[in-house]
């Protein structure tokens, strides 16, 4: 027995049009991601073996850029930055996150004060943040107009003030990028909160449970998801991102306050050794690659990427 | 006193701990703004640059208004593009089947999660070969293609969350694909497009790395770009009463409008979807 050829030759074919026709969407948005992502990244790849600077004359230098990371002096204290700013800023704005979100979704659920703490802790991360940042400066300002030298020359009459940025530069810096991040957190995790039906927390109530086990057994466990999600994008956005490092410090005093993409861009901008600037964000694309990757793993891809029901 | 209330107090007391440096910065910022600070005065002295170009640290500032002209308009254009780029592309990612769409859609979202800013050394450099330097396309362009993924993704969350059936419903009503989109799906998802649409403006509205990084003519600064450059001129803030008058010019139209868009930020969990 075989199939007769008649019938096997009307199986259905879709048209090119029809098959054309996906790609004219995605067309404006390919072609961006093409021009300004794809070829920057292998631009810097290439412009990492070049010692391309001021001069903007392009000789390859091979793995040169690479051994200058791994002898520059300034290494080990710009990675110990990196990893101090990313690691504490993370775990305090999680904590932050976490605190309020109960503490206003499950403790005062409904009551109008939950609300104005809310829209409180949202401010900093909705207005600009040049505006945002004038009131650190002001804060920690190291004449006696800064707000906590007022303060403390109001107890010491006769003291100096005293010069925070040079003191404890890191330590303004990570205070004030905190408390303009828990807010991304916060409303995630509040959303998630909201979301737990309410008969949960009274049938909780009716076995005798104390608030510490609602927390533990409802709540957390429910904010697994977004805490893993809120733990990898910060996590990676405090390793590449510089923007405010560099409205509030620029990086100093000294290299107080420079993490490595930070770094990559004074040597790329500041000095114009461009080339060594590539290759210090190539280090820094590498870092949050790895992180990426490790997200990726985590995320079950294909469970979310139905395939489209209408033949066409 | 029960111990609902002690709980409820201690709720608040650290509540009230943390929040304390917001409401101190808000209190400061209006104070600073308002207050003659020589002689602690009321006056709105500070609020002269709405009439006339004004001196910081010893440099006259250009006008104001043309750069809040600026700011509307550089604002209004990131809007309408990342509209029509992103709901296109979300539609298809959502809703079409074409070649190389896990791979495209598995690239999208290490898009999203990888730092585009680390590339921006390149970028400048690709931006001098195209001319683009110091235009206002240059800018759009650069800021656009950092913020597209993560647009489209919120986009395709709310694409994917329209049920099947409607569009069905429409195609055997003689729909065609496309006017099933524009006829059924889009008014949708218009909750969606809003809020992509309030996304976009606050992101070029704070935007002030670009600028300082790609104009070079103070006519054509933003306002975020005008007072990151007062901001960073000097190591200490000269003139705090000038500074904060000039951010508060700058905030409150945006308070007022995050105020009553507020509502989209509730409607997009996680990238709009269940999951991600």
């Amino acid at each position: 027995m075989e199939i007769p050829v008649a019938l096997a030759k009307t199986a259905y074919k879709k048209p090119f049009t029809k098959k054309v026709y996906p790609y004219l969407f995605i067309m404006p948005f390919a072609l961006l991601v093409l021009v300004f992502f794809i070829l920057p990244a292998i631009a810097t790849i290439i412009m990492s073996f070049t010692d391309l600077n001021a001069s903007m004359k392009i000789n390859f230098v091979g793995l040169d850029n690479f051994k200058r990371i791994f002898s520059d002096y300034s290494m080990p204290q710009i990675l110990w930055n990196t990893f101090i700013f990313a690691v504490i800023t993370l775990v305090f704005s999680l904590f932050f996150g976490l605190f309020i979100s109960i503490a206003t979704q499950y403790f005062l659920k409904g009551k109008f004060t939950a609300v104005i703490y809310r829209v409180l802790w949202l401010i900093p991360s909705i207005i600009p943040a040049v505006v945002y940042v004038t009131f650190w400066k002001y804060l920690f300002d190291p004449t006696d107009e800064g707000f906590i030298n007022k303060v403390l020359l109001l107890f010491q009459p006769d003291g100096d003030p005293i010069s925070w940025f040079t003191k404890i530069a890191m330590a303004v810096v990570i205070i004030a990028t905190i408390v303009s991040t828990t807010s991304g957190g916060m409303i995630l995790l509040s959303a998630a909160i909201s979301s737990i039906p309410e008969d949960l927390y009274k049938a909780a109530k009716v076995d005798g449970a104390s608030e510490k086990s609602v927390i533990t057994k409802i709540i957390l466990p429910s904010l697994k998801w977004p805490l893993m999600y809120i733990t990898i994008s910060d996590l990676i956005g405090f390793v590449s991102s510089y923007f405010f490092i560099l409205l509030l410090t620029n990086g100093g005093p000294m290299r107080d306050t420079t993490t490595l993409s930070l770094y990559a861009y004074q040597q790329a901008f500041n000095l114009k050794y461009y080339g060594y600037g590539a290759a210090l964000s190539l280090v820094v694309v590498l870092i949050s690659l790895i992180l990426t990757l490790w997200l990726l793993r985590l995320f079950d891809f294909d469970e979310m990427i139905k395939p489209s029901r209408i033949e066409d | 006193m029960s111990t609902t209330t002690v709980k409820k107090l201690l709720v608040h007391t650290y509540l009230l701990l943390f929040t304390m440096p917001i409401v101190g910065m808000i209190i400061w910022y209006f104070l600073s703004a308002t207050f003659n600070s020589t002689t602690g005065q009321f006056s709105l002295e500070n609020f002269n640059f709405v009439k006339e170009p004004v001196e910081y640290a010893g440099v006259n500032l250009p006008a104001i208004w043309p750069i809040v002209l600026n700011t509307l308009v550089y604002s209004f254009l990131i809007v309408v593009i990342e509209i029509f780029i992103a709901v296109p592309a979300a539609y298809a990612f959502s809703r079409l089947d074409f070649k190389g769409k896990l791979g495209a859609m598995k690239f999208l979202f290490l898009m999203r999660s990888f730092p585009g800013i680390t590339l921006i050394i390149a970028t400048f450099f690709i931006l001098v070969q195209m001319n683009l330097v110091n235009t206002y396309l240059g800018v759009i362009l650069v800021a656009i293609s950092g913020s597209l993924p993560g647009r489209v993704y919120i986009m395709k969350g709310f694409f994917d969350e329209v049920p099947w059936d409607l569009e069905w419903a429409a195609m055997v009503d003689g729909c065609t694909r496309f006017r099933a989109l524009m006829k059924v799906l889009v008014p949708y998802v218009l909750p969606g497009i809003g809020a992509i649409a309030v996304f976009a403006f606050l992101g070029a509205y704070g935007e002030w790395f670009l600028f300082k990084l790609f104009i070079f003519d103070d006519n054509m600064l933003t306002l975020a770009g005008y007072l990151s450059r007062l901001v960073t001129k000097e190591n200490v803030i000269m003139n705090y009463g000038l500074i904060t008058a000039i951010g508060l010019f700058y905030t409150i139209p945006l308070v007022v409008f995050y105020i009553f868009t507020q509502k989209v930020f509730l409607k997009v969990n996680l990238g709009g979807a269940k999951q991600v």
